[in-house]
């Protein structure tokens, strides 16, 4: 029976339903995306791990400059995955009310599911190209294994936390006004080279270290290389500055989201 | 039970806040049928969005105590790049049901066979239509919401949905809106009609359909505002369906005339169905239903002037045929001698004339709107094209030059020129003319006008029959 009567479920089933809907809404975004055509839905990795592989083998080749004694495999797959993380969520949300609208006319599907459905793929793309990557090259000894892997856990689920709420709050914001998709294009080619994943804090000089730190991804970065590299580099974040920072961002998503869902008129 | 309670809704737009439903409040049953009558943009589909769910009201709330569909037949619901068998899957998901047991209930209902594993963008709208009803039959909900149902699929697919609908799930609550007011009246107990968002409701069918007609402005003579005139005849007579089917007061009008068809009244009917043509003279299809009644009722004077009028605007001869010889039987003509003219998408002046025509030039030339039946007959038959048909009626006795408009009264008229004015000047005017047809329009505002007005922006050019006819007059006064 569809459930959609008035009297409130139990917290319990009301959590079954989201789990039910937000998988569902996966399986189809999935199958959307990547089809069953040749390698199907292991694209969702694959593209990813193109991504990063190419920048690797390009800052190898032009040897990169990054102010560190790390070597450069490890430098480009920690930075890069990073940014596809925080650069494709926000990619992925905005727009992503208006294609599918559709789908409100079941009366179990909210915009934030929509959202929330979109967020975990990309998520999971760029988590298993990390992990995926990370493994081949620690397999052929091009980099060593972390020294503290639930730092980069760590490091990784915050750059995730301020993505999704990021995405959220662009996405939302992008069903109000269309100049939010244009503005988010530039914006996040401008943000790459600051974002932390192209250099490591500690290489700046002391007035470009306080400019860059008001970033909040660079301690994410930052975090991910601590785990990894530990001892090797001189991580510096602020989890005091960057966890405030991405519980008012995603506070700021819940509310934006709740606006642009009462304003909402499918197609 | 569905309760809607003062409920409002606000659209912003450009030009500011648009109020669509003002204050709505009923309440809805189980087992209830609520039929809404409504004309374009009246908010009906607004209504049934809210009620679903799918958008929220400005003001006001709505509580529901039962489980509500999705808007029906509506084939939005499904993602067209996925396979027929991977949207009935995600539904399956969504509401927590069977889906082996839902896959076996669409291949048998939808009848798709091989194509429900293909995807969706490559149905065509009459398989679209068929998912997505037997998509909507496999969740049963408490109250169906039924938005505009009916315009695709073949008869044999709407009577199965109709069983489907009304025979197994008849003891559910249902708000269903259409512009098709006998499917209202046939599947309602109650009964609103929706205009300028306001929802009344009314006890029975007959007076809510009677308060529609009235809100839609039938008798009024009020008329849709016309932007752009068609560019010539041909135009005219190949867009007038898709411009008349979105007129309400058009549709309205022929609905009455179907009824009173299927009650046999076949005088009242073909006096609806002339209403309407009045509206919409280049209509092809209702000059055969017009025909029918009147070939019914006994008059094949105007039943043969009817359907040579549809041969004439485009309907295909072989339609129409059984009904034509049948009637010329009955008036023992030949077609042999009598040849009929088909439409040809020539210029105006080449193309074959049919009543409209006639009337409009009859109006132009001999001031008149009244011509016996057998006189307008006698014109039809002749007028193979309209170059000749108008010479024809220049030289007749008839003809009257009128008299031309004072110019500055003409300044003044910036209403909505009436019909018959606005399609004599897509007939007459060159379409290489200056000045804006529409302000030619309006300058007509009296059949005295239309010759002069005509004249003066040189209107027939290049009809060398008439022109030469118009020479022939102008000497012979002069």
């Amino acid at each position: 029976m569809a459930s959609t009567s008035s009297d409130r479920p139990s917290l319990r089933e009301s959590l079954g339903i989201q789990g039910r809907v937000i998988g569902a809404l996966l399986i189809r975004e999935t199958l959307t995306r990547y089809g069953r055509h040749n390698i199907g839905f292991l694209w969702l990795f694959v593209e990813p791990m193109i991504f990063t592989l190419g920048v690797t083998a390009l800052w190898t080749a032009t040897k990169s400059v990054h102010g560190s004694a790390l070597p450069i495999v490890a430098f480009a797959l920690t930075g890069y995955s990073s940014v596809l993380l925080w650069r494709n969520m926000p990619g992925r949300c905005i727009g992503a009310l208006t294609a599918n609208s559709n789908l409100l006319y079941h009366r179990n599907i909210k915009a934030l599911d929509i959202y929330i459905a979109r967020i975990l793929l990309e998520f999971g793309g760029a988590t298993i190209s990390f992990f995926a990557l990370s493994l081949v090259f620690i397999s052929i000894d091009w980099l060593a294994p972390p020294e503290d892997f639930l730092t980069v856990v760590g490091g990784w689920l915050i750059i995730s936390c301020f993505g999704a709420s990021l995405a959220i709050t662009l996405g939302a914001l992008s069903y109000l006004n269309e100049l939010v998709d244009k503005f988010w294009h530039p914006a996040s080619y401008l943000l790459f080279p600051l974002s932390g994943a192209g250099f490591i804090v500690a290489a700046l000089p002391p007035f470009a270290q306080k400019v860059v730190l008001w970033i909040p991804m660079v301690h994410g970065v930052e975090m991910v290389r601590d785990g990894y590299f530990g001892s090797q580099a001189r991580a510096i974040y602020d989890l005091g500055y960057v966890i405030p920072f991405t519980l008012a961002l995603a506070a700021s998503a819940l509310m934006l989201a709740r606006y642009v869902s009462k304003r909402l008129v499918p197609g | 039970m569905i309760r809607v309670q003062n409920v409002s809704k606000i659209y912003p737009t450009r030009f500011g806040e648009k109020l669509v439903l003002d204050d709505i409040s009923f309440n809805l049953d189980h087992g209830e049928k609520l039929g809404v009558l409504g004309r374009n943009g009246a908010g009906k589909s607004t209504l049934v969005r809210l009620i679903s769910g799918a958008e929220l009201p400005t003001k006001g709330r709505i509580d529901t105590s039962m489980s509500v569909s999705w808007p029906l037949a509506f084939g939005g619901a499904f993602q067209d790049t996925l396979t027929g068998v991977d949207n009935i899957r995600f539904i399956s998901r969504i509401y927590n049901q069977d889906f082996e047991k839902n896959l076996a209930f669409v291949e048998d209902f939808s009848e798709l066979g091989a194509y429900l594993r293909e995807e969706v963008r490559t149905y065509s709208s009459g398989m679209r239509a068929r998912l997505a009803f037997a998509i909507s039959m496999i969740i049963e909900f408490d109250c169906f919401l039924i938005d505009e149902v009916g315009a695709v699929g073949d008869a044999r697919f709407h009577q199965r949905c109709n069983k489907e609908l009304f025979g197994n799930r008849g003891d559910r609550a249902m708000v269903i809106i259409s512009h098709d007011a006998s499917y209202v009246r046939d599947h309602c107990t109650r009964f609103a009609v929706l205009n300028d968002g306001q929802m009344v409701e009314f006890d029975d069918f007959e007076t809510a359909y009677s308060d529609f007609r009235e809100k839609i402005g039938i008798g009024q003579k009020k008329q849709p505002k016309t932007q752009e005139l068609p560019a010539d005849r041909r135009q005219l007579v190949e867009t007038t369906h898709s411009v008349a089917v979105r007129d309400d007061a058009f549709t309205v009008l022929i609905q009455d005339a179907d009824w009173k068809r299927d009650q046999k009244r076949w005088e009242e009917a073909e006096v609806t169905y002339e209403k309407a043509l009045d509206l919409y003279p280049y209509q092809r299809s209702y000059w055969v239903q017009k025909g029918h009644c009147a070939k019914e009722a006994g008059a094949f004077l105007r039943a043969e002037a009817a359907y040579r009028t549809a041969c004439a605007l485009g309907e295909p001869f072989q339609d129409v045929r059984p009904h034509l010889l049948f009637t010329t039987k009955q008036l023992r003509i030949s077609l042999r001698d009598y040849p009929l003219h088909n439409y040809t998408g020539t210029t105006a002046k080449d193309q074959p004339a049919g009543i409209p025509d006639v009337l409009l030039f009859a109006r132009a030339a001999w001031q008149t709107a009244h011509l016996s039946d057998q006189e307008l007959l006698d014109l039809v038959r002749a007028g193979e094209t309209l170059d000749a048909l108008l010479a024809s009626m220049i030289d007749d006795p008839r003809f009257v030059p009128g008299i031309a408009p004072e110019s500055n009264a003409a300044q003044k008229i910036s209403g909505e020129p009436e019909v018959w004015a606005k399609n004599l000047v897509v007939l007459a005017r060159p379409s290489s003319a200056s000045e804006d047809a529409i302000a030619v329009a309006r300058r007509i505002t009296m059949p005295q006008d239309a010759w002069p007005v005509l004249m003066d922006v040189d209107g027939f050019a290049g009809w060398s029959l008439a022109q030469a006819a118009i020479e022939r007059r102008s000497k012979a006064d002069g």
